[in-house]
């Protein structure tokens, strides 16, 4: 069963904290998180995250798609290294 | 930045008409076709490639001068490279992930940070993976304008202004 609606996005209070403090020194950071489990607000979007995946700080730049989403899609526990090839990299 | 790109390896023989089994590393599998003729890593041997359909963990194809099964399975386990020049130009802001790994990363005030190890794509922006000489952990550097100012393919080196934590 999904969520009710009434109760809101859950996001850890510590992450909402981190994040305004962010916005507010205006400083280009990494907000190291460890909660996978919250969901990425609008307030998030043009910040830089670090999810703990386990084992590391995988780096998450927010954009508008990605609200909604939980921080924990975005940095994968498990390592796959595929060939580079003629795969493309865009620079946003 | 190696010459070679692999783009694919023989993982065997098909049936018994000396066709092989292609397993395609390419983002859309079906342009190895394309970058045919392709070598081997020492460019000893070189295979033009017809793709004939689409099989399980990859495709059967045709290479130019395998005609029986024992010919194809004496193949197994060989890499398939092109050329860098046989890959399509790109638009601005746009690189092979072949053409990145590799380079140096410097900061704003010329001090090495190190060297791209790897391009990773979590779902969110892409990421470089740097390695850095003093860090036991490779440090995952946001591929954006801002955090990747400059790169200059020609020098080998990429410009980097990491976000405070980062290093």
């Amino acid at each position: 069963m999904s969520r009710s609606v009434w109760k809101g996005p859950f996001v850890d209070a510590y992450v909402l904290k981190k994040a305004e403090a962010a916005a507010e020194s205006g400083r280009h950071e990494v907000i190291k998180i460890w909660s996978r489990r919250s969901t990425i607000l609008p307030q998030f979007v043009g910040l830089t995250f670090g999810v703990y995946n386990g084992r590391k700080h995988i780096t998450v730049n927010v954009t508008e798609d990605m609200i909604g989403q939980k921080f924990g899609e975005y940095s994968p526990t498990r390592t796959y290294h595929g060939h580079a090839a003629d795969k493309k990299a865009k620079r946003s | 930045m190696s010459d070679l790109i692999c783009v694919g390896a023989i993982a065997g023989a098909f049936g018994v008409r000396g066709e092989v089994r292609i397993k395609s590393f390419c983002a859309i599998p079906e342009d190895l076709e394309t970058y045919s003729p392709l070598t081997t890593e020492d460019g000893s041997r070189s295979f033009t490639l017809t793709l004939s359909r689409s099989i399980n963990n990859g495709f059967a194809a045709h290479l130019e001068g395998v005609a029986t099964k024992e010919q194809a399975d004496a193949l197994r386990g060989t890499r398939l490279f092109a050329r860098r020049d046989q890959l399509p130009s790109l638009p601005d802001d746009e690189y092979y992930h072949a053409d990145l790994i590799g380079l140096e990363v410097l900061d704003t005030g010329g001090q090495v940070l190190g060297h791209v190890k790897s391009v990773q794509n979590h779902g969110a922006a892409d990421l470089l993976e740097i390695h850095a000489p003093g860090l036991k952990e490779t440090v995952l550097l946001p591929f954006t304008l801002v955090a990747v100012p400059t790169i200059d393919l020609a020098a080998g080196r990429i410009i980097a202004d990491p976000p405070d934590g980062l290093f």
